[in-house]
């Protein structure tokens, strides 16, 4: 399984819970904002620490999907 | 049903491959030049025939199209010269609106340039009932091609509107505006009762005033308020047209498009399509300010227009010395080569701008850019929404240092610093606000690099006592200290 990873801005209050769980996914700005450095996770071990990393932020900031497959069936 | 020729073009046999066409193969792609919209190529255009020549008139210059027939205030406005102009709409189902959208290649006019139809088709395919917004808002403090749209053309966007619904199959359209005076709201609503009492077959129509922010008008925003939440920008895992905040897919779509839409569906597309070139189809809407003569005035652009010709049809003799395109949060272009430059998507984006929500600054040779970009830069910088960590932090670093830079206390390291916040802001917030502050930047410092050194240098500035040339509204309240209700 692959996944997605991104950081909703919004949420995100510089906590650095992420960074800390994920420091090979996750950077963080000059403000403690988390970045994005690894946008797909492949392997089970990055896979394993994003999710990990996602449950650890108190704002729920990080989300991590599974990579987009199409999820409708297109109406003909 | 009508039998117009154009109206029979069959929908393709292939099913579109569903990645590309729900936006998931553009993930994460945004759009710089404008707002949220995701700019991705749109479909190859079935009908190109070759451009006619360069046109430009205003409201009421029968060489023009959309603009074509008697202003609002000489019976232009009403249903009646509508009808005198355009006649009735013609009778379409949804697969043949969707033929049109998709033979006449129709980019959105807000700013993103994305396609209309894929949106649609997007929002079709994602299952539930799509939302349909017509935003009408124009958030760009210096455009006015929308509120002229609605006040001079009211049937035309309204026109348009209907036939979206008709091709998304829902019979609710909500007509976004701001609330302020100049809003073309009151236009709007007795266009809607002599419809109504005319008994033209229109889907319901929903007007909504939302707050008069520059970031309200983000597409995301408008869908967040239509919904009952806050004029702010939303984060989206997924484009608003597979599934918006209602949990519906939802359909943003700007004025001018759906009004673009109106015109071709009675023109044919390829006639449409040919007052335009392949990259952008179509006439445009232009808005003129800066040190124009007649600031504000919409003008209605077609064929290989360069942006010499536009400033021509202004009045303007001589090439100045630098042109603001695409919006407040546009890009920089040197006056002598924004003179030979088309006002089209491809030749824009050849000196890296856009055509955006088609506005066009012009600086005069007294004035500086690193005052006037300083100025804007502040502006923006003040109408973020406040949600994102960076643009909260960044925003306002990267207005001081431009102030800094226009008012010559800035050095190299200054510079340099500057350069890296941008960097770190670039594509970290939830919209694309930010990102076109930091692009409006990096136009600055490359385009007037001459005058940046100068000014690092401490050499005297040509234009510091120049009266502002792009003037921005009084930003009431700073970052951070919003209330709530300033959003509601």
């Amino acid at each position: 399984m692959s996944v997605d990873i991104r950081i909703d801005p919004i949420l995100c209050r510089g906590h650095a819970i992420c960074a800390l769980f994920f420091a090979d996914g996750v950077d963080l700005d000059q403000w403690g904002f988390g970045k994005v450095v690894l946008a797909v996770a492949e392997t089970p071990k990055d896979v394993r620490r994003a999710f990990r990393a996602a449950t650890a932020c108190p704002n729920r900031a990080l989300v991590v999907q599974e990579r987009a497959a199409a999820t409708t069936e297109p109406v003909t | 049903m009508t039998t117009l020729p154009w109206l029979t073009i069959p929908e393709p046999a292939v099913t579109p491959d569903p990645d590309v066409l729900l936006g998931l193969a553009g993930f994460g792609e945004r759009a710089v030049a404008g707002f949220g919209e995701r700019a991705v190529a749109g479909p190859a255009i079935a009908v190109a025939p070759a451009p006619t020549d360069p046109h430009i008139g205003g409201v009421g210059d029968p060489g023009t199209l959309m603009l074509a027939g008697p202003p609002a205030g000489v019976g232009g406005g009403g249903l009646d010269g509508h009808l005198a102009t355009w006649g009735a709409l013609p009778g379409v189902d949804g697969s043949g609106v969707r033929a049109l959208l998709r033979s006449s290649a129709l980019d959105g006019r807000g700013g993103g340039g994305f396609p209309l139809i894929r949106k649609v088709e997007t929002a079709r395919f994602a299952g539930g009932v799509p939302v349909l917004i017509v935003n009408a808002s124009e958030s760009e403090p210096a455009s006015h091609k929308d509120r002229t749209l609605c006040a001079e053309r009211p049937h035309l966007v309204l026109d348009g509107a209907a036939l979206v619904a008709t091709a998304l199959g829902v019979d609710e359209v909500v007509v976004h505006l701001h609330r302020s005076p100049e809003s073309a709201a009151s236009t709007l609503e007795s266009a809607i009762a002599e419809r109504r009492r005319r008994g033209v077959p229109d889907p319901r129509w929903r007007l909504s005033a939302g707050p008069d922010r520059y970031v309200a008008g983000e597409s995301s925003a408008v869908a967040s308020y239509v919904d009952g939440g806050q004029a702010r920008p939303l984060f989206t895992t997924f484009p608003l047209a597979v599934i918006g905040p209602s949990g519906r897919p939802t359909v943003v779509s700007n004025a001018e498009t759906v009004a673009q839409l109106a015109v071709l569906a009675r023109t044919g597309p390829g006639a449409w399509a040919a007052r335009g070139e392949p990259s952008s189809p179509g006439p445009r809407l232009v808005t003129l300010t800066g040190a124009v003569n007649r600031r504000g005035r919409v003008v209605e652009v077609s064929g290989q227009a360069t942006i010499g010709d536009i400033l021509v049809a202004d009045g303007q003799a001589n090439p100045p010395a630098a042109v603001l395109v695409g919006g407040y949060a546009g890009t920089w272009i040197l006056g002598t080569e924004a003179w030979q430059t088309p006002f089209t998507r491809e030749a824009l984006a050849a000196v890296d701008a856009g055509p955006g929500c088609g506005l066009i600054g012009l600086l005069p040779h007294s004035a500086c850019a690193l005052v006037e970009t300083a100025r804007l830069v502040r502006y923006l910088a003040g109408e973020s929404a406040g949600q994102c960590g960076t643009c909260v932090a960044g925003l306002p670093r990267l207005a001081d240092a431009c102030e800094a830079l226009a008012s010559g206390d800035l050095r190299k390291r200054g510079v340099r610093r500057m350069v890296t916040i941008g960097d770190i802001v670039l594509g970290s917030g939830a919209c694309g606000h930010p990102d076109a502050i930091v692009k409006l930047i990096r136009s600055m410092l490359s385009v007037f690099e001459d005058d940046v050194v100068g000014h690092m240098a401490g050499h005297p500035c040509r234009g510091s006592d120049h009266p502002p040339v792009f003037t921005v509204p009084e930003v009431e309240l700073a970052i951070g200290r919003d209330g709530l209700r300033e959003w509601a």
